[in-house]
Formats: structure tokens, sequence, C-alpha cells
């Protein structure tokens, strides 16, 4: 038995050191404050109460909240009609499209935000297009530096992370569950309203975690697309360990954020395993 | 039979996938159009076609440094998250291994929640143990995040192995070492490549971790984002086309080593 523990003492070393610790670092110091640009070691709960009662830093957290609802399910309601339909799609054209809809995940985030900033812009080509065709007299600004910016821009470079899981989720589904469907009279509707749906559920609740846990942390669309009116909680929280320099309520702000994370992937993860075939 | 409303929602849901494509492809195609060509009112001048901003990026020095932290950075992170990957799967592989969850959440952890929380709870503990933002720092970051993915690629073919290799290695006299050598090693090959590669891609794209613990190292997607809040230029399209070339040849090498039923599970 000593052996044993001796063996998980060696091998969880590492973890603790470079993932535990620093957590419980961070978790300890957002009860600290911060005084003439001195952390003081007085444990409180100032920076939580300055978090959630501070009609500003509420606001904020509660806004990013509502965008990363929104870009979850923007997301699902473009991506799983798009994993259905690639799911659908037989032989080489299925695989093709596959593979389309997985690449993107492995293309730079940052890069992504710069082309959609770049097409989006006043002299973007949307703005160009609109109005080569009539549809704008002049070029808007209607497209970029909001909040509505934000959440296209999130929404088109998280959606590969909710198509995928999706479709493999729909992959896993049993063709034979679909022929007895069929054998047994059921439409095309049925089948997709009481087997598909409910057995690609997994991957629709894993997808759509996907999406809000991302958005939720992401600090960089909202300061490249979002211009001054799209701030976020993680462009706060950002922003303490920057040109705010106060740490301690930076890691409260990112303890609630941590805790909304964990919270949210727990619950998902729950839904998730109850719908497994 | 296909009835005639299946195929008209086949059709209509083929039409919304190609709309889905092309927003995710146009603007990265059209940004690599643009790193060539110049545009005036409007108008695309196929008269200026020109590869010199891609000369201008080669000859940047702060690009070329970028570009070293980044290989850096990727090799020693890469490397490290292999080792401990096999290291950490062969630990919870054993049979009665105490802790096997606890060790499996702190792997995964880093990778499932928000990156702005790995590194920052890194900047902090790297702050209180007196340790100076660079490269180091930056590659203790990477490491523990893509750690999760060879993680999961080596522990899941380890659990596919039969049991009955390494016994009869062992029966036949070998010892611990050379069954690892010549039994498991082997074995578990394809998947720590496939791990070390979609590492690769990991590292070589990661932001919101690295943007905490790099101090005045710079990677290059971090000196992409200082060059791009300046504002557009060719030069900047060209090494974004760069980039993205870049991450697609790792995906293909990737996609064809493996199922995309591996990504996730």
């Amino acid at each position: 038995m000593a052996r044993r523990w001796a063996a998980f003492a060696a091998a969880a070393a590492i973890p603790t050191l470079t993932v535990v610790l620093p957590i419980l670092a961070f978790l300890t110091l957002s009860f600290f404050r911060v005084e003439d640009n001195q952390i003081v070691r007085d444990p409180n709960l100032g920076n939580y109460a300055e978090v959630f009662g501070n009609p500003t830093y509420r606001g904020t957290y509660l806004g990013s909240l509502l965008l990363c609802l929104q870009v979850a399910a923007l997301t699902l309601l473009i991506g799983y009609p798009v994993a259905w339909r690639v799911w659908r799609q037989r032989g080489r054209v299925g695989a093709l499209l596959l593979l389309l809809t997985v690449l993107p995940l492995f293309m730079s985030y940052i890069v992504k935000l710069y082309t959609l900033r770049s097409l989006l812009g006043l002299n973007g080509l949307l703005n160009q297009a609109l109005v080569g065709l009539g549809v704008l007299e002049a070029p808007s600004k209607a497209f970029l530096y909001n909040q509505r910016a934000v959440l296209l821009t999130m929404t088109v470079v998280y959606l590969p992370f909710v198509i995928l899981p999706v479709y493999l989720s729909l992959e896993r589904i049993p063709h034979r569950l679909l022929e007895a469907s069929t054998d047994l009279g059921a439409s095309q509707w049925a089948t997709f309203r009481h087997v598909v749906l409910p057995l690609s559920l997994p991957g629709t609740v894993a997808g759509a975690l996907f999406a809000f846990v991302l958005a939720l942390g992401d600090y960089i669309t909202p300061q490249m697309v979002g211009g001054t009116s799209g701030f976020t909680f993680g462009r706060l929280i950002w922003s303490q360990f920057g040109l705010a320099y106060n740490w301690p309520l930076g890691a409260a702000m990112a303890a609630v954020l941590f805790l909304t994370a964990l919270v949210v992937i727990v619950a998902g993860g729950s839904i998730a395993r109850q719908g497994r075939v | 039979m296909r009835s005639r409303g299946e195929r008209a929602v086949d059709l209509i849901a083929a039409l919304f996938v190609a709309l889905v494509l092309l927003a995710l492809y146009s603007p990265v195609l059209i940004n690599a159009l643009f790193s060539v060509v110049a545009l005036d009112d409007g108008r695309i001048v196929w008269e200026s076609f020109s590869l010199a901003p891609y000369r201008s990026v080669w000859s940047d020095p702060d690009v070329i440094a970028s570009l070293r932290n980044t290989v850096q950075v990727a090799l020693f992170a890469v490397g490290a998250a292999t080792v401990l990957a096999v290291l950490f799967a062969l630990y919870t592989d054993r049979e009665g291994a105490v802790g096997r969850q606890a060790m499996e959440l702190t792997i995964y952890l880093p990778f499932l929640l928000p990156p702005i929380v790995t590194g920052l709870s890194l900047l902090v503990a790297s702050a209180q143990l007196g340790v100076s933002r660079g490269i180091a720092t930056i590659v203790v970051g990477h490491t523990v995040f893509v750690l999760a993915v060879t993680y999961r690629l080596v522990r899941t073919r380890l659990e596919a192995m039969p049991r009955s290799l390494v016994e009869a290695s062992s029966d036949l006299g070998a010892s611990s070492l050379q069954t690892f050598r010549h039994i498991l090693l082997p074995y578990l090959l394809s998947a720590i490549v496939t791990g070390a590669l979609l590492a690769l891609t990991l590292s070589f794209d990661e932001t919101l971790i690295t943007v905490f613990l790099s101090g005045d190292r710079m990677t290059l997607p971090l000196r992409l984002w200082a060059m791009m809040r300046v504002g557009f230029t060719q030069d900047i399209n060209a090494l974004v086309t760069v980039v993205l070339a870049i991450s697609i040849a790792l995906a293909i090498a990737i996609s064809v080593r493996m199922k995309p039923a591996e990504f996730m599970d």
C-alpha cells in the first residue's frame, strides 16, 4: 500500500505544481487587496463584494452571461443542421464536407479574428458588396465595434466547436435503430423527432457547452471587434492584470468566471451522460 | 425510396451547409487574395499582383524573432507533454492506481477551463515564486494545455491493448524496461505521434494563455495581434496567409492519421 501511495505522489507531483497550486494561488489572491500598488495579505471578501456590488461589474458579468448564451444558442441553431446534413451525406462528398467543417478548428484563432474584422469593417468586403448591390447607399459602421459584431464574430469562430461534437453523436447512432423506426412506419420527421434528436443529445449539449465556455473566457474577440462598447467580463478581468493593475480584484472576477464555467460544465456533463446510448 | 418532401429538406439543408462553409472560408480566402493584390475603390486591381508583402514580412526582424520563440516553445512544450502523457497513462492504467480520477481531472482541467483562468493562475503562481516571465513560463502554460490531448490519445490506445501482450513479455523473463521498449512503445507509437502533431497545432496557435505568461517574449500569434492593433496592411495579410497554410498542413497531416471520432470521447 505504501508503495502505491509513493507512486501516486511521484505521478501527481507535476500536475500539483502546474495546475492545482496555481489555481489555489489565484483563489487565495482573490481574498487580498491592493494598496499603493502593493498586495496586502489581509484575507477578506471585499473583492467579491465589489464584483457583485458594483453595478458596472455586475452588469458586465450578467451581460456576458447573456452574450455567451446567445453565442451557444446561435452556434447550435446553425451548427446542428450543418452537422445533420453532413452526416446524411454518404461517400466521398460526405468525407470532404466533414473535413471542411473540421478544418477551421485548426485555423489560428487570432487569424480568424483578423480576417473577420477586415471583412466587417467600414472598407470591408461586406460593406463593399452591399453598396455594390445597391442595398446600402454608403458603407455602414453598423457591422463593427459594437456588441452585435462580438456576437457575430464569436458565432463564426466557435461554430466548428459545435458542429464536430454534434456530428460525432449522430455518427454514433446505430443504423438498425433508424431502419427499425422506418420499418415500423414512422415518417422521416417522426424518426428524427423520436430517435435522432434524443440520441444526439450528448453531442448537442457538449457543443453548446464548448461554445458557452469558450465565449465566456474570450477577451480578445471583444477587444478586436467590439471596440469600446464590446466590454465583456473576460475583458474586465484582463484589464485588471494590465492597465487597472488590481490583481486581487481580477483574481476574484476570474474565480467567479471559474465557478460559472465549472457549474456549466458539470451541469452539461450530467445532462449529456443521461442521454448517452 | 425518398419522398419528394425529404429530397426538398435535403436540398435546402445542403444549401445551408454551402452558406455556412462560405461564411467560414470566405474571410480566409479573401485575406489570402489581398495579400497579393491591392484593392482600389472597391475594385480588385489584378495588375498590382506582387509577392513583395511576403518578402517584406520575411525580412521583418520582429516577425522572425517571434517565429523563433514559437518554434522553441512548441518543441519544449510538445516534448514535455508527450513524455508526461506516456508516464501518466502508464500510471493511470495500472490496476489499483491510487487517485486515478484526481489525476485525470487535473490533466483535463486546463483544457476544459477558459484559457484565461489557466493563464492567470500560472501568472499568479510564477509571480509568487519569483519566476520572471519568458519562454519558460510560456512552455509551462502550453504543456499543461496540450497535455490533455496527448494524454487522452495515449491512454485510449493503452486501454485497447490486450493485457496478454505485457503478461507474455514478463512471463518470458523480460524486465519492465524491456517490455516498455519492445512491446508498449511500438504499440503506442502512432498514438504518440498523432498526439504530438495535435499538440503542435494547439501550441502554434495558442494565444489566450500565452498573453499572460509571455513577458516581453512574443510568440507569433502575439506578434500578429500587436501588428493588427495598428491596422490593416498587406504585410499582415501575407503573414496571416502563411500562418494559415502551416495550420492547414498540420491539420491535413493529422486527419490522415486519425478518424474524427477519436477527437473527443
